[in-house]
């Protein structure tokens, strides 16, 4: 099978922008993506795109992928929508590397996008839990904040951890977008801060959970036969692993871990040949704090119950050993549910070319994003590096 | 009419009030002034209580006393005069909450707060069932004007009794009587509030002269000697003092009524009144009791009961206490509705095919494993094989394995209108036992009161208001603590 590559991505800011629609926002993505591929990119030799959306507040529900990419000049060209959740342009990119793969394409077009600041909260809050179970989970009373909380108390309990480590991924993450220029909130908070805020569903307390963002992102995604045409400095797909499970919390044979994501990650790092030690950076979904927690531990960074520590020691942190979330992650970056997770393929792209400025990781060659859907129901995990370290590896 | 040998026994007795209490005190200190005399305290339903979910929490204790099934139940009565739907048979959930098989024969008296004593006296007509038994549950929580004498009074309260073909107890005696007197106590046709038009001495007639007909019909009790033997009489009390005003009228002394008092710290019950005044002579161990019970309209049943031996479950001890506030919050009268954004749309007929869990906590056993799926369907959560399963229903007692409070914000909107009104709620997974071992999860709310609930407390479920849409109630299981239920 043949190889795919990143050739470019981009994003709007992630926040409230009530000047913009879904499309405007998607057009600008699209015009950041083609601007950072490095060679002349004609936007006419996209062959296909893909487009994740939730479709919040219930916008353009049908045909939101051909309404998105005619706005974005790309009209005519195969296009659809990728519906996962908030893992939605996650898949978005990984079936964009399928049809590369495949033969089918060889410069297809992956993107996101969500407008979620229009809304009144109660609408909001209405459109977050309709990727819970429906029937059983939501009837409780929850919506994912409570569905994380559940994870956390089980969390909590079975290692007898503390909430500060929830607040240290809280503290870290908004330390690290106070240095990104897209970033919804790009504020640096205090462990008092993180600490003290008002509860949501507790143990989780506002500075424990992501805001709701408007925002989109692309990512061109270009097969071996023509990535010269456009870079000498490719990034390719190393390897991409992707999983589902119950949509249900209370459905899964545990509550302390996200088995998609083990799943997902262990595809991965197969076919990319590499192990968690190997990599660089990560950019993992931390919707909640307590899922930066799980994350961790899913995606194979320390053992179960060791998140706490790895945040305590700082291991995670942008010296450290495995800097996660360098972009400020979906707490400070934002939360644009259908653009999240070719958002972190963008922050990916950008460290590993050098463009991530203020935010840059000294010799990043290999990074992994990871984008979740509901409280675990589906999982995307993508494995990028830089073509020159390949070659020097092989 | 006298007794006959071939009318139902009473097998057992059943109460239940809910656990929040409002203290006279409190509306004094709001408004100046309480209005129902004698009734210090008085039950409040929680937001998500109403006649119906209380009614099974005392029809399935008056069946545990008795140490029989609901799925024994040949005849079921529902009495109230707040049915939580207007139009709608709401037996049919009831029979479906209590276990009952499809060929009940099932009644509702509604429409005056004599709905029990009717209830009662029909279903002593259409039984005995041979093996099977029969339910009356009274069950009711009137409203009325926040500054109303009616809503001072107005508690909340369900009763029950079970009747069979043998028990400990007998009706020895029972007589009815009508005699219009309109406009004592009464709810036009769209309202949720009762009303009257308080005036004094015609309403205070038109009790005793309802109450002293029927109880004058006794053929027991002989004109030249007075009123009915009895240890107890549990009499009609719209407030806590109105029932001993009719003392001359039953020919009873005023201790023989206070033997059988529930009104001072439950306020006014409604249909379930004399149901309650049972209860409690029953609790105090009273054998023979006047059962009386008043409607407005009017009308009146009396029953002379041989209680002696009858088994009580009762649970109509108070537990938490309510500011006014509060109070006005429970009642939904200081809070806005669900707010605009919509709930989860879960369409009628579909909630319809999950009834069996909600009501019944019917799971299913996989064939291939053995392991209990809920709700049952699909591939088994635990091998994966996509097989029947047979169907097995969890005991209702169970663990929480992982829990949150949602707090003010957290709430999707169609719960927002609950948490308004009965503040931040608990939302876990919950372990339900298997009949056989084994244990299922489940999502399910704790009802902690002031509680904090952790990883590992027991819990046991209950049938509660889950939410309303479409301007249908949804009723469904939630849990309790363990340690809260009484």
């Amino acid at each position: 099978m043949r190889d795919a590559y990143v050739i470019g991505a981009g994003q709007t800011p992630f926040g409230a922008m009530p000047a913009e629609s879904y499309r405007s926002l998607f057009g600008t993505a699209t015009d950041r993506a083609v601007e950072s591929v490095p060679g002349e990119f004609d936007p006419g030799t996209v062959d296909e795109a893909v487009v994740g959306t939730l479709g919040v507040g219930g916008r353009q529900l049908g045909l939101a992928a051909p309404a998105a990419t005619e706005h974005a000049g790309l009209g005519g060209i195969p296009c659809s929508r990728v519906e996962n959740a908030c893992a939605a342009s996650g898949y978005a990119v990984r079936q964009a590397v399928q049809a590369v793969r495949s033969g089918m394409a060889e410069v297809v077009l992956a993107g996101g996008v969500e407008v979620m600041s229009d809304t009144s909260s109660d609408v909001t809050k209405y459109w977050l839990g309709v990727s819970g179970e429906t029937e059983w989970e939501r009837l409780t009373g929850t919506t994912f904040a409570g569905v994380y909380a559940q994870m956390a108390s089980a969390y909590l309990d079975a290692y007898d951890a503390t909430r500060e480590a929830l607040s240290r991924a809280a503290v870290k993450n908004h330390t690290n977008g106070a240095k990104n220029p897209k970033a919804h909130l790009p504020f640096e908070c205090s462990m008092d801060d993180a600490t003290d805020a008002p509860v949501v569903a507790d143990p989780l307390n506002l500075y424990h959970c992501c805001p709701t963002s408007d925002g989109a992102a692309a990512v061109l995604v270009a097969s071996e036969n023509v990535v010269d045409e456009y870079t000498d400095d490719p990034v390719r797909v190393a390897g991409v692993g992707a999983a589902s499970d119950r949509v249900g919390l209370f459905q899964r044979e545990t509550y302390t871990a996200i088995p998609a994501s083990e799943r997902a990650a262990g595809r991965a790092y197969e076919r990319a040949g590499v192990d968690p030690e190997d990599l660089d950076f990560a950019e993992v979904h931390d919707c909640f704090a307590i899922a930066e927690l799980l994350a961790y531990e899913d995606l194979g960074f320390c053992d179960r119950g060791e998140a706490p520590r790895l945040l305590a020691e700082g291991v995670t942190d942008p010296d450290g050993d495995l800097p996660v979330n360098r972009s400020g992650g979906l707490k400070s970056k934002g939360h644009p549910i259908g653009a999240t997770g070719a958002g972190q393929v963008v922050e990916a792209f950008e460290q590993l070319t050098g463009r991530a400025g203020d935010r840059q990781l000294p010799g990043a060659s290999r990074g992994l994003t990871h984008n979740v859907g509901g409280s675990g129901g589906a999982a995307v995990v993508h494995i990028l590096e830089r073509e020159d370290e390949v070659e020097v590896a092989g | 009419m006298s007794a006959r040998d071939d009318r139902p026994a009473i097998a057992g007795v059943g109460a239940y009030a809910p656990r929040l209490r409002i203290a006279a005190e409190e509306f004094v200190e709001a408004w100046g002034r309480f209005d129902a005399g004698g009734i210090e305290e008085k039950a409040v339903p929680d937001a998500d209580e109403d006649a119906l979910t209380m009614a099974v929490e005392a029809a399935r204790r008056a069946l545990a006393a008795a140490g029989r099934e609901g799925d024994e139940l040949a005849h079921l009565a529902f009495a109230t005069t707040t049915p939580p739907m207007e139009e709608e048979d709401l037996t049919a959930r009831l029979a479906s909450m209590l276990g009952a098989p499809e060929d009940v024969s099932t009644h509702i008296a509604t429409a005056s707060t004599r709905a029990g004593g009717q209830a009662l006296d029909a279903a002593l007509d259409a039984g005995p069932w041979g093996e099977g038994v029969g339910v009356v549950a009274a069950s009711d929580c009137p409203r009325g004007a926040p500054d109303s004498e009616r809503e001072h009074a107005a508690g909340a309260g369900a009763g029950a009794l079970v009747l069979a073909g043998e028990g400990p107890g007998t009706v020895t005696d029972r007589a009815s009587h009508v005699e219009p007197y309109p406009g004592t106590r009464f709810r036009p046709a769209g309202d949720s509030e009762t009303s009257g038009l308080g005036v004094t001495q015609y309403d205070r007639d038109a009790f005793t002269s309802a109450l002293g007909g029927a109880v004058e019909r006794l053929s027991s009790v002989d004109d030249a000697e007075g009123g009915p033997e009895v240890d107890a009489a549990a009499v009609q009390s719209p407030d806590g003092k109105l029932p001993y005003r009719a003392a001359d009228a039953l020919g009873v002394d005023t201790g023989t009524i206070a033997a059988a008092e529930a009104a001072g710290d439950l306020g006014d019950t409604g249909a379930a009144s004399a149901f309650l005044g049972l209860a409690r002579a029953r609790e105090d161990g009273a054998d023979r009791t006047l059962l009386a019970a008043y409607g407005s309209g009017a009308g009146a049943n009396a029953f002379v009961i041989e209680a002696g031996g009858v088994p009580i479950e009762a649970a109509l001890a108070g537990g938490e206490e309510l500011s006014y506030a509060e109070y006005l919050r429970r009642r939904g009268e200081i809070t806005s509705g669900e707010p605009e954004g919509g709930g989860a749309y879960v369409s009628v007929p579909s909630w319809q095919r999950t009834i069996p869990q909600r009501h019944r906590l019917v799971a299913g056993q996989c064939r291939a494993c053995g392991a209990l799926n809920f709700p049952p369907g699909g591939a088994c959560s635990e091998c994966g094989d996509p097989v029947a399963y047979d169907r097995v229903e969890l005991s209702g007692t169970g663990t929480v394995e992982a829990a949150t409070t949602i707090a003010q914000g957290g709430a999707p909107p169609e719960f927002v209108e609950q948490q308004s009104r009965s503040g931040d709620f608990v939302s876990a997974i919950v372990a339900l036992d298997g009949p056989e071992g084994g244990t299922v999860s489940v999502p399910a709310q704790v009802l902690a009161g002031d509680r904090e609930v952790a990883v590992g407390d027991e819990v046991v479920t209950t049938i509660r208001r889950v939410y309303e849409q479409e301007g249908v109630i949804r009723y469904g299981f939630k849990t309790q603590l363990a340690e809260l239920r009484r």
